[in-house]
């Protein structure tokens, strides 16, 4: 029994075990029922308000002729800001990683230095892009000046979400890296060296080798990319504001119906209609993510 | 063995469970511990403050607080500023906390029958008992009544207007008008004029913060302002597009549109992206020789011009009659009041009193750059200036127009000025075209 059970008896594992089940359910579970139930009312922002049953009204406004140019818009941007930063942050964080995982002076410090813009957290990345993009005197704005262009970034509707997916990138690559690096010190060094012996190129190699064994970390990759990515607005709200259309994503657009308001605007904030726009995000994240896994499953199985 | 392990060390890590859950349980505790309160009689424990933020008024409400503790030594302003943007949804979450004693409200009018269902939240707050009703409270005797009335919900009064402020001018520097032979406008054709002369000797004519989004909207209040001059007109307006006698494509209202595409066009490089804040500090540099602003940012320009040029504010002249630029639109400020769930209401009305008092209400505009709320106070040089535009109070269209929830971001304004270049992509018709369309699709 102990063999198969490492610890001395169950009552304390089912006590720790179930406290976690527990804070899960009341911090997890509760409020994901509380937001569909949120769904089908009007609930407001402001506490004390008297709250109605509007059954599925939220969601045929999503879908209505009056708000779909921005429920396709937002969807659209979605599905950009997710597949172009998954996409983008994978085959630069496999470089990367290929990189450093050969033995190179500094190694440590370079992974460290990769690594770096995790740590430093939304605000911070947000405030030191908008520095390296501020229009009057920043850094990418005096080179521009030198070849006698200008740009708005963050401003211009044709730029913006390209820079924010730049940016997405660059804070969250260090993840991608370190996964793939951990997949990297995995493979076997005698089968690189069969297929060298065998007389296969640096290319063949990790095309035929390195990267059918990797299939695990990019199957956690991609599903940690377009999880993030699909539910990501903190950054695009600091870079560009929450109410540019050009970079505004499903889920900046349930923060600015929920808790934003509008500058300026009488409108209330609808945080039943913020739910429901929730919910079809879940529903979005949900099959997206199960038809990567699927898919990506079924390739590690062939490998 | 590590069971025999596991079991030794089970009361060290009994007891550390225990201690680790004791403190967890003091710090969730701790976190939500009352808020000093009161006593009917004198003021004393903390008050819970909270504002949207500018830096000016911060400055304002700052020296309120401290004029406010000096004379009431047991109390504590515990004073909170956030920006404009994340202000709901901290007000949402302090409210719901129940830790809030005073704060801004917003949207305080009565709804037009015409659009009963987009009442504002703060104005839904007072009618469901949310707010302290303040009617018959004394200072409130000290304030302009026609303000008073603007923002009477159902005959009661709810909350003490801080100010008022004009939005529809420019802010002109002086020198550059003076060094090229120019004049203040007073008709579209004139300040065409001008920004094509400006154009000519290669001076940027306006200075916009197009990132922040709103402050690009200024153009087009101002605009408005000018082609429907009067409270009548835009509330004819208002009423007409919301029971379709009006539509956004229009001339006049697509007009609106061309001549907030205009100021853009001519603004510095870069406008779309530009912040509201790095505006005043252009202007003072001589990067432009005008910006479409609010009074309230006058502090702030002063102190960035420091001295180093005059400049003046003159109403946005969209009209080819004179006489329909000649007032400067505005609105009431910052209207500050009491939640019901206030637990230092004693505290909160004394400080609305002391606020109230002429000298410590003189303090406050001297440093937030409003104008007066009151009558018979005195005002700043800048806001003397602008006297002959603000001898009769005309309230913005953003003070009238009620949005539809209903309906698109495209008709939220309802002039759809974020989809105009640089801002968006849309030239003024096709902007219209696209508010019409989402005004109309939300029946």
């Amino acid at each position: 029994m102990t063999q198969s059970f490492p610890f001395p008896r169950r009552m304390p594992v089912r006590i720790t075990f179930g406290l976690g089940m527990l804070l899960l359910g009341i911090f997890g579970f509760v409020p994901a029922v509380g937001v569909l139930v949120a769904s089908f009312t009007d609930l407001r922002g402001i506490p004390g308000l008297p709250i109605d049953f509007v059954g599925i009204q939220n969601y045929v406004d999503f879908f209505s002729p009056a708000k779909w140019a921005d429920s396709a818009n937002a969807l659209k941007n979605t599905i950009i800001f997710a597949v172009a930063s998954t996409v983008v942050q994978i085959v630069l964080a496999l470089g990367i990683a290929v990189l450093l995982n050969r033995s190179i002076k500094g190694r440590a410090f370079y992974r460290a230095v990769v690594f770096m813009p995790t740590i430093l957290g939304v605000t911070v990345t947000g405030l030191i892009w908008s520095l390296i993009f501020n229009v009057s005197g920043g850094p990418a704005a005096s080179v521009l000046n030198l070849f006698g262009k200008h740009s708005a970034f963050f401003g211009d509707p044709k730029l913006a979400l390209a820079l924010v997916i730049l940016v997405q990138v660059w804070m969250v690559i260090g993840i991608s890296v370190i996964i793939f690096l951990s997949g990297l010190q995995a493979v076997p060094e005698e089968l690189e060296e069969a297929a060298e012996i065998d007389g296969a190129s640096s290319w063949q190699r990790f095309r035929n080798v390195t990267v059918p064994l990797l299939a695990p970390s990019i199957t956690a990759n991609v599903l940690l990319g377009i999880v993030n990515a699909l539910q990501s607005y903190q950054l695009i709200y600091v870079l560009s504001g929450p109410n540019n259309r050009s970079t505004q994503v499903l889920s900046l657009l349930v923060y600015v119906q929920g808790f934003g308001g509008a500058s300026g605007t009488t409108l209330s904030q609808s945080q039943g209609y913020a739910a429901a726009v929730s919910m079809v995000q879940f529903v979005l994240v949900a099959i997206v993510s199960l038809i990567a896994l699927a898919i990506l499953r079924r390739r590690e199985a062939k490998l | 063995m590590a069971t025999t392990k596991l079991r030794g060390s089970t009361l060290t890590r009994r007891l550390f469970t225990g201690l680790a859950a004791a403190a967890a349980i003091g710090v969730l505790a701790a976190c939500s511990s009352a808020t000093p309160q009161s006593s009917d009689g004198k003021p004393s424990g903390k008050l819970q403050m909270l504002v949207s933020s500018s830096d000016a008024t911060d400055a304002g409400f700052r020296a309120i607080n401290a004029a406010f503790e000096k004379q009431y030594p047991d109390v504590d302003v515990v004073f909170s500023t956030v920006s404009n943007d994340n202000y709901p949804a901290t007000k949402s979450s302090r409210l719901t906390a129940g830790n809030l004693d005073l704060f801004v409200v917003k949207g305080m009018m009565e709804t037009p029958s015409y659009a009963k269902d987009a009442a504002t939240d703060d104005a839904r707050l007072a009618q469901a008992g949310g707010l302290v009703d303040l009617t018959h409270e004394s200072f409130l005797a000290k304030y302009t009544s026609s303000l008073l009335d603007a923002q009477a919900i159902g005959g009661k009064q709810y909350s003490v207007p801080t100010g008022v402020s004009y939005y529809t001018g420019v802010f002109y520097n002086k020198k550059i008008f003076a060094d090229n032979g120019l004049k203040v406008p007073t008709t579209w054709s004139e300040f065409t004029a001008v920004v094509d002369a400006l154009k000519a000797k290669g001076i940027t004519p306006f200075g916009v913060g197009g990132k922040d989004s709103w402050p690009a909207g200024l153009p087009m209040l101002a605009s408005v302002a000018s082609l429907y001059p009067h409270a009548t007109d835009k509330q004819q307006l208002a009423k007409d597009l919301w029971t379709n006698q009006a539509k956004l494509t229009d001339p006049t209202e697509v007009k609106v549109l061309q001549q907030t595409e205009y100021v853009l066009q001519n603004a510095q490089q870069g406008a779309a992206g530009a912040d509201y804040t790095s505006i005043p500090s252009g202007f003072a540099g001589g990067k432009f020789a005008m910006t479409v602003d609010g009074t309230w940012d006058q502090p702030t320009i002063e102190t960035a011009v420091g001295g180093k040029f005059d400049y003046g504010y003159f109403p946005f002249p969209g009209s080819d009659n004179a006489a329909d630029n000649a007032l400067l639109n505005g609105k009431t400020e910052l209207q500050l009041a009491i939640p019901s769930s206030a637990k230092n209401k004693t505290a909160a009305l004394a400080w609305l009193k002391f606020f109230s008092e002429k000298k410590n209400y003189e303090t406050f505009l001297a440093k937030s750059g409003f104008s007066s709320a009151q009558p018979g106070i005195s005002t700043s040089t800048f806001l003397q200036s602008i006297g002959e535009y603000t001898k009769s109070y005309e309230p913005a269209w953003d003070q009238i127009w009620f949005a539809n929830n209903k309906a698109g971001q495209d008709a939220v304004f309802p002039f759809d000025y974020p989809a105009l270049k640089p801002l968006g992509s849309k030239t003024p018709e096709q902007a219209a075209e696209a508010a019409q369309k989402a005004w109309s699709a939300a029946g």
